[in-house]
């Protein structure tokens, strides 16, 4: 065992050597014949470190920057993966790259997100001290499957890690299921009802049947989606107490929100460094998670008013003449947040929408169809100039088409290069709103043209 | 003029982008100066389809399967039957096209009986049928191609009462074997093409509106419109499945 763990170290290091000499970001290749060699290395390597892992649907890489931001804060000697290769293989060279050639990480603390089905295989070796569960949406059925899929395979991972905390949102009638029938020591976080306007029941629901009974729930209060104060007239199943609460969200603005949050009883203001209310929700998941890992709420909070976003995460880019910010979307809910966001505005602005269909984007593209594309008719006054590119660019075209965005103002640039001039002659803001791949691909090129970190850095 | 659509279980038939297809047949009728009444019968709804010229059934998790049978199962089943003899023009996806089959019988055996109106069955397999799609359907429908993404383990079997919707040109169809896709009685059409086909398949979508309105009104003249987008998504499409298949 010990000989083929040190193989597959020194095979990962110099795989990754090799790939940052060919300028290639070799996360998750290098961890893949590591792992290969020696299955079951992770294990040894996370023997030691105190592990705090996040997983969900929507919002990991942003919680994951928050929670980072504590240990950086409280000068804890911690590692992340924040590349954004969060299966078995880019979580191994992560830990690879954190530990000697005798297998001994040399940090204390991992911050790590760990997509939602390769929790089955991760959660069991890494055996974290929290796991956060951010939410769960449909998403890509090509490759997860139905939702109830995920969540019966995030189930699994965490049955292999008996001694993790969760830290689970409440308001997600999915994700608080994962208190039932689990030893785990469990605590809730969410927004409470009446802490900000009640959004209106979708008709389409990731989650409108009872997930015990399949009676159809009823809802006091939704933030948006499937989120809210659900409850099930039939069995009685509802939203949990959370214990991490916000009580009110005061202000919501394009640069962040002001929230009161209460922990365990004790209320405080604060201000959340990104704008829109999911943000809100991952704030409260990392104060929860923050807490749970013993570094206090203090720091908690500290961090989500100040930490710094993954990439593509409402990032901004100095092009234009009133700047760029690119806004990642996957899946219908997260891309409904996204339009919400873009009404708020209330300003000019331009927007380009990019959509790929490659493996890590889904390569069905159907659900733009599910995602509210309308609510851009409903702000058009202020919807300047529009663009579609990737690589199913007439998809999205049409897809705008029909929502009763006129053909005329749509304009297809499939060319990075130029699309980035195109940005950068705009008067207004630009909001650029990519799926995953095309976001790698665009911000590539916006890097080359006015520079930026890396996607690995 | 006027059409009367009815969505059957949005609420639960709803699983990628099925929307997209009342959009597209709504949005089609608009742009010629006609109308179209949507109506949207969920779960429990006790809502008649008399009147209704255009059903339209999308496909659904195996999680909400049981309610669904339970709703159909009181009075809906044969009121569907009745309405595909009766001529209604039927669009049913995946899910609700399996469902109008006799029944469902999934990998180890178990059996689940569906409503009959279709000479058709499914049967379950491990491996699930996942992918960018093309067909090209019956001369007697129009001879057109239509692109889609298909995603489903059933294998559906055709019986002699019905006519397969179309011959596969790229991808698996009804059951990856036989080169079917989909199947057609009177006028119903279903298809494993989930989600939203219609925008980019321009000349299906007219078809469907086409038998509608000869229903109603006896002859139909649709006015050409400019489909310049959905014919570039629709060529994009087949070309790229033709590379793949080269």
């Amino acid at each position: 065992m010990r000989v083929r763990a040190f193989l597959a170290i020194v095979l990962c290091k110099l795989l990754r050597f090799v790939s940052r000499l060919l300028h290639r970001g070799g996360t998750a290749m290098p961890g893949r014949w590591a792992q290969r060699i020696c299955p079951g290395l992770l294990g040894i390597l996370s023997r030691d470190v105190k592990v705090v892992v996040i997983t969900g649907t929507n919002g990991k890489t942003t919680s994951a920057r928050m929670i980072e931001q504590a240990f950086a804060d409280e000068g804890k000697d911690y590692f992340a993966n924040r590349s954004g290769a969060n299966l078995l293989s880019g979580i191994t060279t992560e830990f690879v790259m954190n530990s000697t050639l005798s297998g001994r990480c040399r940090k204390e603390y991992a911050v790590i997100e760990c997509d939602e089905a390769a929790s089955v295989s991760v959660f069991p070796l890494l055996k974290p001290r929290v796991i956060v569960v951010t939410n769960l949406f449909r998403d890509q059925l090509d490759r997860y499957g139905e939702v109830t899929h995920t969540l019966a395979n995030v189930r699994t991972g965490i049955q292999g890690a008996p001694e993790a905390t969760l830290c689970l949102n409440a308001d997600c009638s999915l994700t608080a299921s994962l208190a039932d029938d689990l030893p785990n020591k469990h605590v809730f976080f969410g927004i409470e009802p009446g802490a900000c306007p009640s959004g209106e029941k979708s008709e389409l629901s990731d989650a409108p049947h009872c997930i015990r009974c399949k009676t159809e729930y009823q809802y006091d209060f939704i933030t948006y989606g499937h989120l809210g104060a659900f409850r099930c007239p039939s069995c009685g199943y509802c939203r949990p107490a959370a214990d991490y609460a916000v009580t009110d969200v005061t202000e919501q603005s394009a640069e962040g929100s002001v929230i009161v949050l209460n922990a365990h009883g004790k209320s405080c203001l604060a201000q959340v460094n990104l704008p829109a209310l999911y943000n809100v929700y991952n704030a409260a998941g990392a104060v929860a998670a923050v807490t749970e890992m013993g570094l206090g709420t203090e720091a908690g909070i500290r961090a989500i008013e100040h930490f710094k976003c993954g990439f593509g995460r409402m990032e901004n880019f100095a092009l234009g003449k009133a700047g760029a910010k690119m806004m990642l979307v996957k899946n219908p809910a997260g891309c409904n947040q996204v339009l919400d966001f873009l009404c708020q505005i209330k300003k000019p602005f331009a927007l380009v929408v990019c959509l790929n269909d490659r493996g890590a984007d889904g390569t069905d593209v159907s659900w733009i169809y599910d995602a509210a594309f309308e609510k851009l008719v409903d702000c058009a006054s202020y919807l300047g100039q529009l663009a579609v590119s990737g690589d199913r660019a007439a998809d999205m075209a049409v897809r705008l088409k029909y929502a009763g965005v006129a053909p005329k103002a749509l304009h297809i640039e499939r060319d990075y290069e130029k699309l980035v001039s195109w940005i950068d002659a705009q008067e207004v803001p630009v909001f650029i709103i990519p799926t995953y791949t095309a976001m790698l691909e665009l911000r590539e090129a916006v890097i080359r043209k006015v520079g930026g970190d890396e996607f690995w850095v | 003029m006027k059409l009367k659509i009815c969505h059957l279980y949005p609420d639960v038939l709803n699983l990628y982008g099925d929307g997209g297809n009342i959009r597209c047949l709504t949005r089609r009728l608009q742009w010629r100066g006609m109308e179209a009444e949507l109506v949207k019968m969920p779960i429990g709804s006790h809502e008649s389809l008399a009147g209704v010229d255009l059903v339209f059934i999308g496909g659904g998790q195996d999680f909400e399967q049981q309610v669904l049978l339970e709703d159909l199962h009181r009075g809906r089943d044969e009121e569907l039957r009745a309405a595909i003899e009766d001529g209604v023009t039927v669009l049913a996806v995946c899910g609700g096209y399996q469902m109008l089959g006799a029944y469902y019988e999934t990998y180890d055996g178990q059996r689940c009986d569906f409503i009959g109106a279709l000479d058709l069955y499914t049967v379950g397999a491990r491996k699930r049928m996942i992918g960018n799609y093309m067909f090209r359907c019956d001369d007697a429908l129009g001879g057109m191609t239509v692109v889609g993404f298909e995603n489903h383990s059933g294998r559906t079997r055709l019986g002699s009462g019905v006519q397969p919707l179309g011959t596969v040109l790229a991808g698996f169809g009804n059951n990856g074997e036989d080169k079917t896709e989909g199947a057609h009685y009177k006028n119903v059409f279903g298809t494993y093409s989930h989600g939203p086909m219609l925008p980019k398949n321009p000349d299906f979508a007219d078809l469907l509106l086409r038998t509608a309105l000869e229903r109603r009104c006896g002859s139909a003249e649709l006015a050409p419109l400019d489909d310049a987008l959905e014919r570039m998504a629709h060529a994009e499409m087949c070309a790229r499945l033709e590379r793949e298949r080269a």
